[in-house]
């Protein structure tokens, strides 16, 4: 396991906002074994704030990895994350986009902006549950991710 | 999940001096059926050079990931991977991160530069082997992301030693 | 390998010496004017002149021997708090070197050792079967003792980790980081169907994360080493002449008294990796870490009575950090 003993819980920021996708990936994320809290921004400005933690936000912690919607109201996922990967204080976050847009384009553009990864939601229920189960185990198991400061 | 064309192999550029690993890697490929090219760089300068010619050479492809051992001679893990990172031609491709450093300073460092992620070396080839399945079902562009069909892999070592 | 805090020398003896000349001094100048006064104000008490007189006399000839002892007191507290600064100084410096040779050695003899694990497990699998039954035994046996030997050194590593990067202490609920060593401890609690309870346990100065790590291998090696009754585990905490005595008591399989000691070392284990997994470093690192708290750590035991740890954490208010 990557993270250190005396850590805590893994915080995921979930961006998304269609209300049956966030139900998806919070029963998928519980069924997978790791200790986590999931935080969720309905639409790219809320994501700022709550990862600038502004006012109301000033309390929630700094995420270990962000789950990112490319097609959001308000301000766009593509915004967000140039945002997120030009700040000191965030670019180092995983952010792995996950969106229903299979359009190479959109895969070029999310990691030249230097996404960390980029996944087609599926269509189906189960393989949806699987692919969140499987960034889980990938960022969360697999991988090294750096640590909250 | 997968967004790339069937039938490819993925294009994999690895980044390493050392032989035991880059036979490693390509035993791993195999044991894990992973259809693949391999293509090998043994140093930075090495690897530059041969992503700079892709890029430029209609008859060239480039990898659509890169497998970049941090310590290296020459120029450091981290000096070519804001190199790859600041070239509008390639800085698109996900660059992974191996090294056998846990520590925290090493991996906030390369996250900073912008690799895609931070694997620890392995010592068991099964567990090894699951990590570059896993690697090259989530992050490689372009070409189909290998897994269950077809083991072929072809190596072709990059331009020249050190 | 103890470290103290550096304590203050002149401080502390500076004043019993002052103190003590002043009572003196005080004394001696009350008895002198009892002298000069007492004739004057009782006209018919020259018994208690002589009586003063006799005693100021008493003083004289005692004080300088009183100033002798207590000057000799003071000043071999002083160079006592001296040898013990300088030695805590000495033992800082040679543990920061011993730590930083161990880092250096785990982490230089990772990379053959890596090496040799891979190719003797690929070597094993490509040709399983295809040499005859003693080459298939000789490499299980180099790849277990390959494997065996990166877990030590992966421990070393971690155990030369233990506090070097200075150790940060600040008042802290121990209940809290209790809640999240049992947080990390989740699935094996789980697993194991173990209870666990407490006292109300207390505020103390403490590195938080060094704290939570102490209670996660206590609990962890509870888990571990449990009986076949459910395994019941109770941390508890008193105050006991100025220090904080936690204990962290299980119902599992119990230690014998021969091994009360050794269990603390590096690497010594009782039980054969085979038996129970491990490599006998997670003692070591709760030693350590109660070490560089300033307190101290044991067990109290009997074989399928379950066990008792103790560790002792200064009370706060007490320790200058």
């Amino acid at each position: 396991m990557n993270h250190p003993a005396s850590c805590g819980p893994v915080e995921i920021f979930l961006v998304e906002d269609n209300p049956g996708d966030v139900r998806l990936t919070r029963e998928a994320l519980k069924e997978g074994k790791i200790y986590h809290n999931l935080w969720v921004a309905k639409d790219g400005e809320e994501a700022l704030a709550m990862l600038h933690r502004k006012g109301e936000y000033s309390d929630i912690p700094v995420p270990d990895i962000i789950l990112l919607d490319l097609n959001l109201p308000r301000v766009d996922g593509r915004d967000v994350l140039a945002r997120i990967k030009e700040e000191e204080e965030l670019k180092m976050i995983p952010v792995v986009v996950l969106t229903s847009s299979e359009a190479e384009q959109d895969v070029l553009k999310a990691y030249n902006l230097h996404a960390n990864c980029f996944v087609t939601k599926p269509v189906d229920l189960e393989q949806f549950m699987m692919v969140v189960r499987a960034i889980e185990s990938f960022w969360l198991t697999i991988v090294k991710m750096p640590t909250r400061i | 999940m997968s967004q790339q064309a069937e039938g490819k192999p993925v294009d994999i550029l690895l980044v390493d001096d050392n032989p035991g690993d880059i036979r490693l890697t390509r035993e791993a490929l195999q044991e894990g059926q992973v259809s693949s090219r391999l293509r090998v760089a043994y140093n930075g300068r090495d690897a530059l050079a041969l992503l700079r010619q892709a890029a430029n050479d209609a008859n060239m492809t480039l990898p659509d990931i890169i497998f970049l051992d941090l310590n290296l001679p020459g120029m450091n893990g981290l000096e070519i991977l804001a190199e790859i990172k600041g070239d509008d031609r390639f800085r698109h491709i996900p660059v992974v991160v191996f090294s056998t450093s846990e520590d925290d300073r090493d991996i906030c460092r390369a996250y900073e530069h912008s690799a895609s992620c931070y694997v620890v070396k392995q010592s068991e080839v099964e567990k090894f082997t699951e990590v570059l399945k896993s690697l090259v079902r989530l992050l490689a562009t372009g070409g189909q992301k290998g897994g269950q069909t077809g083991a072929s892999t072809q190596e072709e070592t990059g331009s020249g030693g050190n | 390998m103890l470290t103290k805090p550096d304590e203050p020398a002149s401080r502390t003896s500076a004043l019993p010496k002052s103190l003590s000349l002043g009572v003196l001094a005080v004394v001696f100048i009350a008895e002198l004017l009892l002298m000069f006064l007492l004739p004057r104000l009782l006209p018919t008490a020259d018994e208690v002149v002589v009586g003063i007189a006799d005693s100021i006399v008493l003083t004289l000839v005692v004080s300088p021997f009183l100033c002798f002892f207590i000057y000799r007191e003071a000043s071999k507290r002083k160079s006592a708090d001296e040898a013990m600064a300088e030695r805590s100084r000495e033992l800082a410096r040679s543990n920061a070197d011993l730590e930083q040779f161990a880092y250096a050695v785990s982490h230089d003899l990772r990379e053959p050792l890596r090496m040799i694990r891979v190719f003797l497990e690929l070597l094993g699998k490509r040709y399983e079967g295809k040499l005859d039954a003693d080459a298939d035994d000789f490499i299980a046996f180099a790849a277990d003792g390959a494997a065996r030997m990166q877990k030590q050194i992966a421990d070393l590593l971690d155990y030369s980790r233990v506090g070097s990067s200075g150790i940060e202490l600040s008042p802290l609920e121990s209940g809290v980081a209790l809640e999240r060593a049992l947080g990390d401890l989740r699935l094996a609690l789980e697993e194991s169907g173990a209870v666990v309870t407490h006292d109300l346990l207390p505020r103390v100065l403490a590195d938080e994360s060094q704290l939570v790590r102490l209670f996660q291998n206590l609990i962890g090696n509870a888990i571990k080493f449990r009986g076949n009754e459910p395994l019941t585990v109770h941390v508890g905490a008193a105050e006991r002449e100025g220090v904080w005595v936690f204990s962290v008591r299980d119902n599992g399989i119990g230690i014998a008294s021969e091994h009360f000691e050794k269990i603390f070392l590096l690497f010594k284990r009782i039980y054969s990796p085979s038996e129970y997994p491990g490599t006998g470093i997670g003692l070591a690192i709760c030693k350590k870490i109660v070490e560089q708290h300033g307190g101290r750590i044991w067990v109290e035991s009997e074989p399928g009575q379950g066990a008792t740890f103790y560790f002792t954490l200064p009370v706060m208010g007490d320790s200058s950090s």
